[in-house]
C-alpha cells in the first residue's frame, strides 16, 4: 500500500484501520505523523456521537404524527372511491353531534339559577351572566393564544391547557349562538348563520370558539 | 415501530443540519409523514430505507434553507480553497475537558461547509455506511469518500484554529519548523 492509497481509503466511521493500513503506517514517518491527529478526531467524534444519541425528538413531535396520521387516513377514507354508504351518515352524524354539543354547552350557559323557594331572582343587571363570568375567567386563567388567535373559552368548559391536543372544526353557527359565546358580532350578522372554528378537546367536547374571519373567504 | 426506532438519527440529522430545533421537528414529522402516503417512492432495490428517510430529511431541510427559513446561512454551501494539509497539532483536542473538547467539536462540525457537514454528521455521528450516505445525499460513493476526506482535513484545521487563535497558522508553521 502506497501514501495515496492509503489516504484514498479512510476508515470508515472513524474507525479502525485495516492491517494493510498498519502496515503502511509503520513503515511512512509522513503518514503516520498525519494520521495521529485523524486518529484524535476521529475519537472526538464517536464522543460527540455518543453525547448526541441521547438527543431525540420531543414527544410532541409523535403526537402530532399521530394526529397527522388520523386525519390522514381519515381523508384517504374519505376520499375512497370505494368507501362504505354509511361513511357520509358518520360524517353528519359526528357534526350534528358538535354542533349540538356546543349549542347545549352555550345554552346551559344562558340558563338562569333556578329561584328556591320563597326566593326571588336577582335581576339580570345586578349579577354578571355566566358567560360573561366565564370570559372573565378565561381571561384569568386560560391561555387561549394556545389554540390560535381570537378564540374564546366556552362558558363552563374546562380550562385551555396549553399542552393538551385540540382539534379545531369549522362549522356553522347561528349568530346567536356566537353572541352566546361572548363574541361581538353586528346585528346583521347575529340573525344568520356564521362560519366559526370550534376547538373541540380530548375528549371531544367543545372547549372554545371564534369567528371566521372574513367568513372564511382568506 | 418504524417511528420509534428511527425518530432519533433523523431529528438528530435534521437539527446538525439546520441549527434549529424547530426545524429539526418540523423535519422528522414531515419525513415520517411522507412514509405514510403511499406515493412516497421507496424503492427497497435502491437502498435502504435509512438513506431514503435521511434523503427525505435532507431535502426538506434544503427547500427550508431556501426559504430561508433556518439558522444556517446557505453561504456556508461554497467551495472552502484553504490549504488541504494543516494538520499540526497530533491532537487537536488534547487539554481541553471531554466535555470543552466535545462542544468544540461540535461547533467545527456546526461551522463545516454543508456538503461537508452532511457527511460527517451522517457518516460519523450517525455512523451511516457510504452506501447509505450516497443514497441520501444523491451522489456516487467516491465523492462520499472524498468530501469525507476533506471535511476531516477542515476539522481538524478548524479546531487548530480555535486552539491558537492569536497566532496565524502559518507563521506557527514556520516557528515549528524554525525549531
Amino acid at each position: 500500500m502506497n501514501c495515496h492509497e492509503f489516504w484514498d481509503d479512510l476508515p470508515q466511521k472513524g474507525r479502525d484501520i485495516t492491517p494493510a493500513q498498519a502496515a503502511h503506517l509503520a513503515e511512512c514517518a509522513a503518514c503516520a505523523a498525519e494520521w495521529a491527529p485523524h486518529r484524535a478526531l476521529a475519537a472526538g467524534l464517536r464522543s460527540l456521537a455518543e453525547e448526541w444519541r441521547k438527543v431525540e425528538a420531543p414527544p410532541r413531535v409523535e403526537a402530532g404524527l399521530a394526529a397527522a396520521f388520523r386525519a390522514h387516513a381519515g381523508f384517504t377514507a374519505g376520499h375512497s372511491p370505494a368507501r362504505s354508504w354509511w361513511t357520509p351518515v358518520f360524517a353528519w352524524a359526528a357534526a350534528m353531534a358538535g354542533t349540538i354539543a356546543l349549542a347545549t354547552v352555550l345554552m346551559r350557559g344562558y340558563q338562569p339559577a333556578p329561584a328556591g323557594p320563597g326566593r326571588v331572582a336577582s335581576p339580570r343587571h345586578t349579577v354578571q351572566s355566566p358567560v360573561e363570568m366565564a370570559v372573565l375567567d378565561a381571561d384569568s386563567d386560560d391561555d387561549t393564544s394556545a389554540l390560535g388567535e381570537g378564540f374564546v373559552r366556552l362558558p363552563n368548559a374546562p380550562r385551555i391547557e396549553p399542552n393538551d391536543d385540540y382539534n379545531v372544526v369549522r362549522v356553522e353557527l347561528p349568530g346567536s349562538a356566537m353572541i352566546d359565546a361572548g363574541i361581538a358580532l353586528g346585528e346583521d350578522q347575529a340573525a344568520e348563520t356564521v362560519l366559526a372554528d370550534v376547538a373541540l378537546g380530548p375528549d371531544g367536547t367543545p372547549r372554545a370558539v371564534r369567528l371566521v374571519p372574513d367568513g372564511g373567504t382568506n | 415501530m418504524l417511528y420509534r426506532r428511527r425518530q432519533g438519527a433523523i431529528y438528530r440529522f435534521s437539527l446538525h443540519m439546520s441549527g434549529s430545533a424547530e426545524v429539526a421537528e418540523d423535519v422528522t414529522q414531515e419525513v415520517f409523514l411522507a412514509i405514510l402516503r403511499e406515493d412516497c417512492g421507496y424503492d427497497p432495490e435502491r437502498g435502504t430505507l435509512s438513506g431514503y428517510l435521511f434523503g427525505i430529511a435532507r431535502k426538506l431541510i434544503l427547500r427550508g434553507l431556501e426559504r430561508g427559513r433556518a439558522d444556517v446561512p446557505l453561504e456556508s454551501d461554497a467551495e472552502d480553497t484553504s490549504p488541504r494539509h494543516l494538520a499540526v497539532y497530533d491532537d487537536p483536542l488534547a487539554g481541553l475537558a471531554r466535555h470543552e473538547a466535545i462542544e468544540a467539536l461540535r461547533r467545527a462540525v456546526q461551522a463545516l461547509p454543508r456538503r461537508y457537514r452532511e457527511v460527517v454528521v451522517l457518516c460519523d455521528l450517525e455512523e451511516v455506511d457510504y452506501a447509505d450516505a450516497a443514497m441520501a445525499l444523491g451522489c456516487p460513493i467516491g465523492t462520499v469518500r472524498s468530501r469525507m476526506h476533506r471535511a476531516r482535513a477542515l476539522l481538524l484545521e478548524k479546531l487548530n484554529q480555535d486552539r491558537k487563535p492569536r497566532v496565524a497558522v502559518d507563521t506557527w508553521k514556520t516557528m515549528r519548523c524554525a525549531i
